[in-house]
């Protein structure tokens, strides 16, 4: 088990004489036995970082470190580290046992019978003892995704990667492995690097996630913590969904202003906003009252413009006015019943609103917690 | 087999981000150094290296035995090389290609030789693509037709060149014997000996040897274009024959050019149809360069001009094969 | 193409759908035509050929089989010499075709694309510009000197020499088919093996040689009927009468018996019937062949 650190880690790839930095200084820290999600939008460099680990892709400047070893220019074979790719990359032409032993034959000094014996204990645990014999492709696609983690489990490497691995499984099957995944990640305690674009299953599988965007870290962090306490607008942005609404507002005097609206801000909210002008007021759908009369200063009235009932919650498009470009969301309860083109009152409670700056995207003020932890018993 | 071609000038290197999609826009990096050192590292690292006991011994048969031959052979042509002795590369001049632009039988085998590249070319294409298209009627015994339309690209030229001499034979061989069983007998002619047939006799031979590759090709095309053009078309009113025009015979062009290719390339090269049928001393009207090359070189051992003539050859070929093989490049798909 | 034909074939007798197969049927004719009027003519009487019809079968009396003892008595020594030039070849030229393949297509370094274009442009090389260098190159060599300790190999000089040069030619067309074959396998299983600990030469022969037989199968094809139906390598670099592969000896045959069409007819169904052979067992492969030059 180990600990693994990327430090000032980038990646220049040349592009026909142009340089394109596909990583860019990138700081993580990954604990020993941490499970680690690394999310962002397509493009934004994670897998790049992942293969930086992996050694199939060159660092360009900074280091890698696996225990105080900088592995760097190691080899892949070197590093004592085992990947599980999108595609499963199983061998086609040989058996799950002859997949699986294939690592051990070529990295280590075991003998058949040790290797042999390995593989049948992890084949059981992931309940794919029986198909050894079979070739992948008599194999479903979830026992495929199987195969492909034991051939990683098997090494008993130091660390596991992970390149969107369930992302070629149906929604149903996914989510089933979401949780066995993470047992097993629990259960072997390897530190697990994961890449995902999939937003829930950053939420709900890592210990931190660490959200790139554009080759830049944007935040690492528990989920919770990027949820609740967004490091910037665009973590903001892309944790949660349906997303954080934005407003460009304007501070004039105590109040923000923006072009459909105004929003009075209390002493201590106007405080930590420090001499910023420029902002943009972000809130979460489920955030947002519906209410049925405005009393407050953070109450507007508001028309429907369409509602997507999820079941257990609706989603509500509003506007400002009826003609308005404007949209923004709102989570309501799923037995609310709430009309396209019926006028409602949104309530932005200041407790539950973030501030950005409109520059930098920094976020200048989180939501309050209080709440949450007031919470918290209920859950 | 479709996919084949297409795959055919696969990818080369893999774009280096896994993530396939969209690069960043990423700024351009300050640190220059850093990137320096890390671009000899990559050219070492890059498995270069492991990679070298493969291609290396095969390239190096291809440099010596190709590249490096071509080479040789231009030094030759400038030499004054005949007979038994040993070429003198000590005084090298141009003497063998004024002397080719002098000789009226090179200009006569230059101009067959353009006759047979683009008449062949021409004609093969078209009955190809007739074929490619008749083929993928949706017919029956499809796989037979085919096999049938390609079988004579399976054989050798020596022997292609037999059946067609008996094919060719004026008084019992089956074109005028059935010629004349159809009341046709003035056209019935000594194909092969008759100065004003013989190149077209010898291009509608290697048409019924080549047309089968084309159609291939282009059977190849068709398949690729997706069904919904074609009932779309339809959907449109467009009539077989204008949907062809329109719609479906655009899309081959990347057929017709690699066809094209490979055609003209065989042209060029021609010899052992044509050394079978004439021998080395065909007479003007189906001299053509390759043949003349081997009578100079290996009948008249006049080497020296040989090998000038096979130089023009090669330039004709690259001539040929440059523009195509810059087009496959800048596409990408070398 | 499926809906154009569902709706014609709604009416009853479909005259569009009879006149495509009467075309369909008269081009098979055609491309037949060679071939099966040279099979009876080899079947044929000296006086039969002469007054019969070509593609019309031998009459009782005008038949017979002596012209097929003939060319096979001519030929023989040929289609032994051209097996033995041609497996060789074809084997050789195939493994290093895949070999290249890999190392220009699985393996990434930077420069592969400036190798690969000389590799593609190989195949389009016409040997006429190559023949004189190659002739003096093999003098320059002395093969047979150098073999000399061993009578076995240096009376097979020439083919020695025809098979070391047929490889060489080979090797673009066999590294592009095998390339076009590789490109389309999963990076990400080459990667996964490299991170199994495998070696580029242990990803070779463990994981790409075992995926590999379906385009060992067209390559080995394609290339034993091209290096069998070579005449002109023959021609310039062989010498001794022992060596003559199957395509001299045609060739002489047909020079020397000018009249005697059935013997020529069956010398060259003898001379094609390895090539025909294989073409009627594995036409796919060799259309694949086929197409791979393009």
């Amino acid at each position: 088990m180990a600990q693994l650190i990327l430090d000032h880690v980038t990646k220049v790839f040349d592009d026909n004489g142009s340089d394109i930095v596909a990583v860019d200084d990138v700081n993580i820290d990954l604990e020993d036995g941490e499970f680690l999600v690394l999310v962002g939008p397509s493009g934004c460099g994670k897998s790049t970082t992942l293969r930086m680990v992996a050694g199939l892709e060159t660092v360009t400047s900074g280091e890698i470190r696996l225990d105080d070893r900088v592995i760097n220019d190691a080899s892949p074979r070197d590093r004592d580290i085992a990947m599980v790719f999108q595609s499963y990359a199983l061998y086609p032409h040989m058996t799950v046992r002859e997949n699986m032993s294939f690592g051990l034959e070529e990295s280590t000094d075991l003998d058949g019978d040790t290797i042999s014996t390995k593989v049948t204990e992890t084949a059981e645990m992931l309940n794919i003892g029986e198909l050894v014999d079979r070739k992948p492709r008599e194999l479903s696609g979830g026992q495929r995704q199987r195969v492909a983690l034991g051939r990683a489990i098997v090494r008993d490497p130091e660390v596991f990667l992970m390149d969107e691995p369930l992302s070629n499984l149906d929604a149903k099957l996914r989510s089933g492995m979401r949780t066995e995944l993470q047992r097993l990640q629990e259960d072997l305690g390897v530190t697990t690097m994961y890449v995902t674009h999939d937003q829930t299953e950053a939420m709900t599988m890592g210990d931190r996630i660490a959200i790139l965007n554009d080759g830049r870290l944007q935040q690492v962090a528990t989920p919770l913590e990027a949820y609740h306490q967004p490091a910037n607008q665009f973590v903001a942005g892309f944790i949660g969904d349906p997303s954080m609404n934005f407003f460009e507002m304007e501070m004039q005097g105590d109040r923000l202003v923006g072009q459909e609206f105004a929003y009075p801000l209390s002493q201590q909210t106007r405080e930590s906003l420090g001499d910023a002008v420029r902002v943009v007021l972000g809130v979460r759908p489920e955030d947002i009252e519906l209410v049925s009369e405005a009393s407050g200063d953070h109450d507007y009235e508001t028309v429907v413009d369409v509602v997507e009932p999820m079941g257990n919650e609706n989603n509500v498009y509003l506007n400002f006015t009826a003609d308005s470009d404007t949209t923004f969301v709102a989570t309501i309860g799923g037995m609310r019943s709430v009309e396209a083109g019926q006028p409602a009152v949104a309530r932005f409670p200041e407790s539950a609103i973030h501030l950005f700056d409109a520059e930098t995207g920094e976020a200048l003020k989180n939501r309050s917690l209080d709440e949450l932890e007031n919470a918290e018993p209920r859950l | 087999m479709r996919e084949f071609i297409f795959r055919l000038f696969g990818r080369g290197r893999r774009p280096p981000d896994s993530d396939g999609d969209a690069r960043p826009d990423g700024g351009t990096v300050t640190k220059e150094q850093t990137v320096g050192r890390s671009r000899l590292r990559d050219a070492l690292d890059s498995d270069l290296l492991g990679s070298l006991p493969f291609w290396l011994p095969p390239a190096l048969l291809i440099g010596l035995f190709v590249y490096g031959a071509i080479g040789w052979n231009v030094v030759i042509s400038l030499t004054d090389w005949s007979g038994l002795g040993q070429p003198d590369y000590s005084s090298l001049s141009f003497a063998m290609y004024e002397e080719m632009l002098s000789d009226p039988t090179f200009w006569t085998a230059t101009q067959n030789t353009f006759v047979l590249l683009i008449a062949f070319t021409v004609v093969t294409l078209l009955l190809g693509l007739l074929m490619a298209i008749l083929v993928d009627q949706n017919i029956r015994f499809e796989n037979t037709f085919r096999t049938i339309y390609l079988l004579p690209m399976s054989l050798s030229f020596v022997v292609t060149a037999i059946f067609w001499a008996w094919m060719y034979n004026p008084e019992i061989g089956l074109i005028n014997v059935a010629l004349r069983s159809v009341g046709l007998d003035f056209l019935a002619y000594a194909w092969l000996s008759d100065p004003r047939f013989s190149l077209a006799a010898v291009i509608f031979a290697l048409m019924w040897q080549f047309s089968g590759y084309c159609m291939v090709v282009y059977l190849a095309g068709l398949r690729a274009i997706p069904t919904e053009q074609y009932e779309a078309a339809r959907t449109d009113g467009a009539s077989t024959i204008r949907m062809y025009r329109r719609v479906i015979i655009p899309q081959l062009r990347a057929s017709t050019t690699s066809a094209a290719v490979v055609l003209m390339v065989f042209a060029l090269k021609a010899f052992d149809f044509l050394f079978v049928l004439f021998g080395p001393t065909p007479g003007p009207s189906t001299d053509i360069l390759s043949v003349m090359m081997f009578r100079e070189a290996f009948r008249a051992t006049n080497w020296a001009y040989g090998s000038a003539i096979a130089t023009v050859l090669f330039l004709m070929a690259l001539g040929v094969i440059g523009p195509y093989l810059y087009l496959q490049y800048s596409r990408g798909d070398l | 193409m499926s809906s154009q034909t569902a709706n014609d074939s709604t009416s009853g007798i479909d005259f569009q759908r009879i006149g495509l197969y009467a075309v369909l049927v008269v081009m098979a004719a055609f491309y037949l035509s060679p071939l099966e009027s040279g099979l009876m003519t080899a079947f044929k009487s000296q006086e039969a050929f002469i007054g019969s019809t070509p593609f019309v079968p031998p009459p009782p009396s005008g038949f017979t089989v002596e012209p097929w003892f003939e060319a096979w008595s001519r030929l023989q020594l040929g289609v032994f010499n051209s097996l033995l030039l041609a497996i060789p070849a074809t084997a050789l030229s195939a493994i290093f075709g895949s070999l290249a393949a890999y190392g220009l297509t699985n393996v990434d370094w930077r420069g592969q694309v400036a190798v690969i274009m000389l590799f593609v442009a190989g195949i389009f090389v016409p040997y006429q510009s190559v023949l004189v260098p190659l002739t003096q190159f093999w003098t320059m060599v002395g093969l047979e000197d150098i073999l000399a300790g061993v009578p076995l190999l240096a009376e097979r000089t020439g083919l020695l020499e025809l098979i070391i040069t047929h490889t060489a030619y080979g090797i673009p067309i066999c590294t592009i088919l095998f390339r076009s074959y590789y490109a389309t396998i999963d990076p990400e299983m080459l990667e996964a093996a490299r991170l199994d600990g495998a070696t580029v030469a242990r990803i070779y022969w463990k994981i790409i040689l075992p995926l590999s037989v379906p385009i060992f199968a067209v390559t080995l094809i394609y290339q034993f009927t091209q290096i069998w139906n070579d005449l002109l390598f023959a021609l310039v670099l062989l010498t001794s009468p022992e060596n003559q592969v199957v395509t001299l000896s045609l060739n002489q045959l047909q020079g020397s018996m000018v009249q005697q069409y059935n013997l020529q007819m069956a010398g060259a169904f003898v001379a094609a019937l390895p090539t025909l052979v294989v073409y009627v067992l594995f036409g796919e492969q060799f259309a694949e062949g086929v197409a791979g030059e393009s």
